[in-house]
């Protein structure tokens, strides 16, 4: 079998003392970060690469890995503790699981969450393994012209599943596109957009940007908004009653199948995911009415949702190298540091790479439950760090990252710019999520244009006449049609109201 | 209220001055044919299509309206602002250690609170915690004063 042999591979890189370390690193950071409001995943992710350029590239991705699924168990431990979600897709959990804290059941909502996502993980962990495989080989049939429109039906996608007005955010994707086209181009090398800066010829760097967009934006958001805390409560016995097991039992398997399928999705990942279980539950539910007065399905499927989501949300990058979300436009970019161009020759050229990365999800799903249960004090202790001690730190870690990328203060500039263009985005209700993934997929995207009209002899029949090509253009259109439907754009905006 | 002070509205220029921007810096790059196309094809392209989605925008924020702005706050961005471009600006010439207080002193200016002993403990925390990840453990070439250490 040689499912086993990818597995065993995977499983004796992941295990291997280093990764292992940097497994459990990503995992503290993550969950760390987690619990912390006013940092998310993206900002530590985009902080911390510059750091991985000193790593190994498996450590190194695997670390990022951990931060992003260890970023989800540790949101839900404070928006059931203290009613404050740490980061977006743990929003929902809040509003059974605090009310569960509130009745003394603190314990037996953090253990189900905790077991739930990992029984979560493991499912994600399992689907990977199995589409990886297909999906891989798929796309190395995949000619330019088939490579482009995926690339457009994954930015129509995750901009048409983002929340927020589709036209700005398809605004902000080709933004993003042009901002990737800075420097050098590689067919004639012509200088684009570099206004004679040398450090701008090798192409705008992307941590900076990242960091500017999402860390230094948020930190000054922050600090406007002046975050106030709310008392602890007892975590009390962790385990659940017999009751408890036997309703969450059936909600963890289904937010385990809608997170997983919603992850996948371009667009998707854990913040839909969460949100769309707990309105499930909602519905199947025999007693709606308990809903936002401490239901346990209200906290077991969003959380077994948001984990099995941030798990299948890394099959399109790793096999296809298209990235669904801000996340993993980072990992995207996490490879590129690394010399890695991700796609599928990924797993085909660096196996011991792809099935390590993924082994160390399961080995880091483990670990997390390990970490979050016994140690929820210590956690819970840190929500008293007032966020004016935070945000020097953060801005500081930025700021040595940047200059780390090439020894070069030009980055530290750079960071200090996209902060303020990131603000003015906040400010206009622009999101930043669709730039990035614009950014990183710009240049390829031109590549595959440009080789694609070529092959044609500058025939734009090419992107209708290729099957493939031809199926996925139809469903980005009906993607894009399908939003303007009157009916669809209402429950969208109801959608995001909840969220918001 | 005024209707052009809107999130959408003023969404719109910031897309059409970015198409605008682009066009003008991108006008010596070559265009080129379609099938060999020029370094300066793709960036018109995407110009032009900014600026009509641009334009889009702004038309349908004045017809159906959209959300007010927010009043901005100058302080924080302005003060954090200042903060990471002094960061830069000394990082070389100074070292970490002057950089690195008079980020944290200038940043923190920007928030709602401030006291001068809580931001001194925390510029001990974060420069010992720095020489112990960046200069030790990551063993980066960087001076933390200048000419000293």
């Amino acid at each position: 079998m040689d499912l086993l042999n990818n597995l065993a591979l995977g499983f004796s890189v992941a295990i291997s003392f280093q990764n292992i370390t940097y497994c459990l690193l990503g995992c503290m950071l993550g969950t760390l970060i987690g619990v912390l409001p006013g940092i998310g995943p993206v900002a530590t992710i985009a902080m911390l690469l510059p750091v991985t350029f000193h790593l190994p590239p498996t450590a190194s991705l695997i670390m990022l890995a951990g931060i992003y699924y260890g970023a989800s168990y540790g949101g839900s431990t404070t928006s059931i503790l203290v009613n404050l979600p740490g980061e977006s897709a743990s929003v929902v959990t809040c509003l059974d699981g605090y009310q569960m804290a509130r009745k003394g059941r603190a314990g037996a909502a953090l253990s189900i969450s905790a077991v739930g996502s990992f029984f979560a993980g493991t499912v994600g962990t399992i689907i990977i393994v199995l589409f990886a495989e297909p999906l891989t080989r798929m796309a190395q049939k995949f000619g330019p012209a088939d490579y482009c429109a995926l690339m457009a039906l994954g930015l129509v996608a995750a901009v048409v599943l983002a929340s927020g007005s589709v036209a700005k955010a398809i605004a902000m994707v080709f933004l993003g596109l042009l901002f990737g086209l800075i420097g050098t181009d590689v067919n004639t090398g012509a200088q684009r957009f570099t206004f004679d800066i040398p450090e701008l010829s090798d192409g705008i760097d992307f941590a900076p940007i990242a960091m500017g967009l999402f860390g230094i934006a948020e930190i000054v958001v922050n600090l406007e908004r002046h975050l106030t805390r709310s008392g602890t409560i007892k975590v009390g016995s962790l385990w659940p009653t017999r009751e408890e097991i036997r309703r969450s039992i059936p909600a963890i398997l289904r937010g385990t199948a809608l997170g997983a399928t919603l992850g996948v999705l371009p667009g998707g990942g854990p913040t839909l995911g969460a949100f769309s279980a707990y309105t499930l539950e909602k519905k199947i539910s025999k007693h709606p009415e308990e809903f936002g007065k401490g239901a346990v399905e209200g906290v077991a499927s969003p959380e077994a949702a948001n984990n099995a989501a941030a798990q299948t949300s890394f099959i399109p990058m790793l096999t296809l190298g298209i990235p669904s979300n801000a996340v993993m436009a980072l990992m995207v970019g996490a490879m590129i540091i690394q010399g890695i161009q991700p796609g599928p020759e990924v797993m085909t050229k660096k196996p011991e790479l792809f099935w390590g990365m993924i082994a160390s999800m399961w080995v880091g799903n483990a670990m997390l439950v390990i970490i979050n249960l016994p140690m929820i004090g210590m956690w819970v202790k840190l929500l008293t760090v007032p966020y004016r001690f935070l945000a020097p730190a953060i801005l500081l870690f930025c700021c040595i990252g940047a200059y780390s990328l090439q020894n070069s203060t030009f980055h530290v500039m750079q960071v200090a710019a996209f902060g303020v263009l990131g603000y003015v985005f906040v400010r206009l209700g622009c999101e930043g999520a669709p730039f990035l993934l614009g950014l990183v997929l710009g240049p390829q995207m031109e590549e595959y244009f440009r080789r694609a009209m070529l092959l044609s002899r500058g025939d734009p029949m090419v992107f209708l006449e290729r099957p493939i090509s031809l199926g996925l253009l139809i469903a980005t259109a009906a993607l894009l049609v399908l939003m303007a439907l009157p009916s669809i754009k209402k429950a969208r905006k109801e959608a995001f109201q909840e969220e918001g | 209220m005024n209707r052009f002070l809107s999130k959408d509205f003023l969404s719109g220029l910031m897309f059409i001055a970015f198409g605008l921007i682009a066009i003008y810096f991108g006008q010596k790059l070559a265009q080129g044919t379609a099938v060999r196309m020029g370094p300066g094809y793709v960036p018109r392209m995407l110009s032009y299509i900014l600026l009509g989605l641009g334009g889009l925008i702004c038309v349908v924020a004045l017809v159906s309206g959209s959300e007010p702005v927010e009043k901005p706050k100058w302080k924080p961005i302005t003060m954090v602002t200042i903060g990471i471009i002094c960061f830069a600006l000394l990082f070389e010439r100074a070292g970490l250690l002057p950089a690195l207080v008079v980020l944290i002193l200038i940043s923190s200016l920007g928030g709602e609170e401030f006291k001068l002993t809580e931001e001194i403990g925390n510029m001990v925390a974060l420069a010992i915690l720095c020489t112990l990840v960046f200069k030790m453990g990551l063993g980066m070439n960087i001076s933390i004063v200048r000419g000293v250490w």
